[in-house]
């Protein structure tokens, strides 16, 4: 699961986007504990000291601070957000509103990793003149709390002349992400590529019909 | 250590080299050099040193400065090297055919040309091979195409070192009587380590690595690319090693050189199987304008072969050496060199403008660089001028030898007018030609990465 996180106009306020529907319609806010008991999760964010607002929308929770800074806050509503998604418990307790499911599938099959992904087809392989994510060069994106994105890719050859400016490209393109604070992108040759890799529209661009294996 | 950087001087390399090129095309349209003259003739031997030194030489170099590093995953040693050794082999080549002129009485003065050739000419090589050696030794582990470059580098060495021999004999430095009758009797030494050793032998190498690369093929390292690195190492020893020391020791180098040729063909065969092996095994079907002109240079290389052993059958090796010669040249070296030229400088081109910015715009692909079907004439009517002036040079018509090389400069021309285009980034559509923060690379000299 991956948690983006969107600066707002006011500082004292942060969205989080955890990739999976909040609320069915509609939105609610929480401005005190004592409301906050019609949601498990708003009770939970609560909790953490300097929270005073929480606002729940389709796909996004913002949060106010009274105090502290998001530096320290931000790690723990990350964590509490998700902590409530991966155990599948309801945003809200009344009945009327159980329609709306904290483990409802998320927007598109990937999450938010599909975002970094989908940013990552601008990333091209010059020589190849196709994206490196359906080259299959992209073995690997992982989210971690404080919009940390891990990326671990390949090049076709190892040496190749292009291979410092895919790294930083890749980089570039999942850092120009909304919420994303940090990107770390790992070269690795283990395994080494082969065309199996690429995508069946990758392929079918090449002309690969043998399966792509060397 | 993950990536091979730009070459910084690889450009001001390939457009030296292509003005050697034109040079000697004008030379061999103008009739100056063999046929003409004799291949012994210093006319034709400043033809001969221009398009080995000028032209293929400084192509090769200026492409191994920028590919050893890919072969061996290592950085270049020092891009610094790379300037004087380049001046040093431009001067010492000028001061070549100026000791050369001076052998043909075109020059009065007494200036010892051909021993400032030597000078010049042996501290270019020496830092060029100092710099890729140093480069090759940092690897770990030497794959097998850096190690066929391994062997070219030895070979070049070997061939400058006849060359400075040869120099400073013809023009009267040195007259130990050993070095005489080397002088008198090694050209063929010096050729087939020049052509065969340095320059085929190094081309075999990158080639196959290019090949995997821009056609998705796998790299190789198969028996038979093992089996031809070792018989056409040996083939070469057979004939610089063997051949010298025939030559020293009142033999006949013909014999080393004999043998050698029969190694050289069974090395050939074996890469020309992995190199049918790798088009067969491509995976891009639908291969780019440099792999498809490629293959006619790999067809020129296999006549040349038959050509020779032909001629040897009949006795006629000799009288037909500037043909052989002419082929190997032109047919094979040259036409590897332009057809892959075409695709490195688009895609050199491309990393240094469209790298920096990659992730952040909306890039270009090295294709959007270059417009094949234009650049695709001038390949073929090279090739067939090539091909022509092949037949009649063999068939004794040198006036239309000449009307074949001014076909092939008009063809070179055009070749280079797309080089130029791709550099200028002429080809790419003005909407998307310069995003933010790209800039247009300058002419010869490349940007670091």
């Amino acid at each position: 699961m991956f948690i983006q996180t969107e600066a707002m106009p006011d500082p004292t306020m942060l969205r989080f986007l955890p990739g999976r529907e909040v609320l069915e319609e509609g939105t609610r806010g929480f401005r005190d504990e004592r409301e906050a008991a019609a949601s498990p999760l708003a009770e939970k964010l609560f909790a953490i000291e300097g929270v005073s607002k929480v606002e729940f929308a389709r796909d996004s929770i913002t949060v106010t601070r009274s105090g502290g800074d998001w530096q320290h806050l931000k790690p723990a509503i990350l964590g509490v957000v998700m902590e409530h998604f991966m155990t599948g418990a309801p945003v809200l307790r009344n009945e009327a509103a159980s329609s709306v499911h904290a483990s409802a599938p998320p927007a598109d099959a990937d999450g938010e990793l599909g975002h970094v992904k989908e940013s990552l087809r601008q990333v091209i392989d010059p020589e190849l003149g196709y994206n490196i994510v359906d080259l299959g060069l992209v073995y690997d994106i992982a989210a971690e709390e404080g919009g940390v994105i891990r990326i671990t890719m390949t090049t076709t050859t190892p040496g190749c002349p292009a291979t410092n400016y895919l790294k930083t490209g890749a980089g570039e393109a999942a850092g120009a992400l909304p919420g994303v604070e940090f990107v770390d992108v790992q070269l690795t040759y283990e395994p080494r590529w082969t065309p199996e890799l690429m995508s069946p529209e990758a392929k079918a661009y090449f002309g690969i019909d043998d399966g792509g294996g060397w | 250590m993950i990536g091979a950087s730009l070459s910084r001087w690889s450009m001001a390399y390939f457009a030296a080299a292509l003005i050697a090129l034109f040079a000697a095309e004008i030379m061999m349209t103008a009739g100056f050099g063999f046929p003409g003259a004799t291949v012994a003739a210093p006319e034709t031997l400043i033809l001969v040193h221009v398009v080995a030194i000028g032209w293929l030489s400084l192509l090769m170099c200026g492409a191994l400065l920028q590919f050893v590093p890919v072969l061996v995953v290592q950085p270049l040693y020092s891009d610094t090297l790379a300037l004087p050794a380049l001046v040093l082999l431009v001067s010492g080549l000028a001061a070549l055919v100026l000791g050369f002129l001076q052998l043909g009485g075109y020059i009065g003065t007494s200036f010892p040309f051909l021993a400032a050739a030597s000078v010049l000419l042996g501290c270019g090589f020496a830092l060029i091979i100092w710099n890729l050696g140093r480069t090759l030794a940092a690897a770990p582990k030497l794959p097998l195409p850096a190690q066929f470059v391994t062997v070219g580098l030895v070979c070049v060495a070997a061939t400058v070192t006849l060359g400075i021999i040869f120099a400073l004999v013809l023009g009267g430095t040195v007259n130990a009587t050993s070095l005489l009758v080397l002088t008198g009797i090694g050209r063929p030494i010096h050729a087939t380590a020049g052509l065969g050793g340095w320059l085929t032998f190094t081309a075999m190498g990158v080639s196959y690595r290019l090949l995997a690369m821009f056609m998705l093929a796998p790299d190789l390292e198969r028996p038979t690319t093992r089996a031809a690195l070792l018989i056409g190492t040996i083939a070469l020893a057979v004939a610089i090693a063997g051949g010298v020391i025939a030559a020293l020791t009142h033999g006949n180098p013909a014999i080393a050189l004999l043998a050698a040729f029969i190694g050289g063909v069974l090395a050939l065969a074996l890469y020309g199987a992995d190199v049918r092996h790798l088009y067969r095994a491509r995976k891009r079907k639908n291969i780019e304008l440099n792999s498809r002109m490629t293959a006619f240079a790999f067809a020129s290389l296999a006549a040349s072969v038959v050509l020779i052993a032909v001629l040897l059958g009949l006795g006629q090796l000799e009288e037909h050496i500037g043909a052989v010669v002419f082929l190997v040249a032109f047919g094979w070296l040259s036409g590897l060199g332009l057809a892959q030229l075409y695709k490195i400088v688009a895609f050199l081109t491309w990393l240094e403008c469209y790298g920096p910015i990659l992730g952040k715009a909306p890039t270009p692909r090295v294709q959007d660089l270059v417009v094949e079907p234009r650049a695709v004439k001038w390949f073929r009517l090279y090739l067939l001028a090539v091909w022509a002036g092949e037949i009649v040079l063999l068939a004794g018509l040198p006036l239309l030898f000449r009307v074949a090389t001014a076909a092939m400069f008009v063809a070179t021309i055009g070749i280079a007018g797309e080089i130029l285009r791709t550099r200028r980034l002429h080809n790419v559509a003005a909407a998307s030609r310069l995003p933010a923060g790209a800039q247009l690379p300058r002419l010869l000299i490349s940007s670091h990465a």
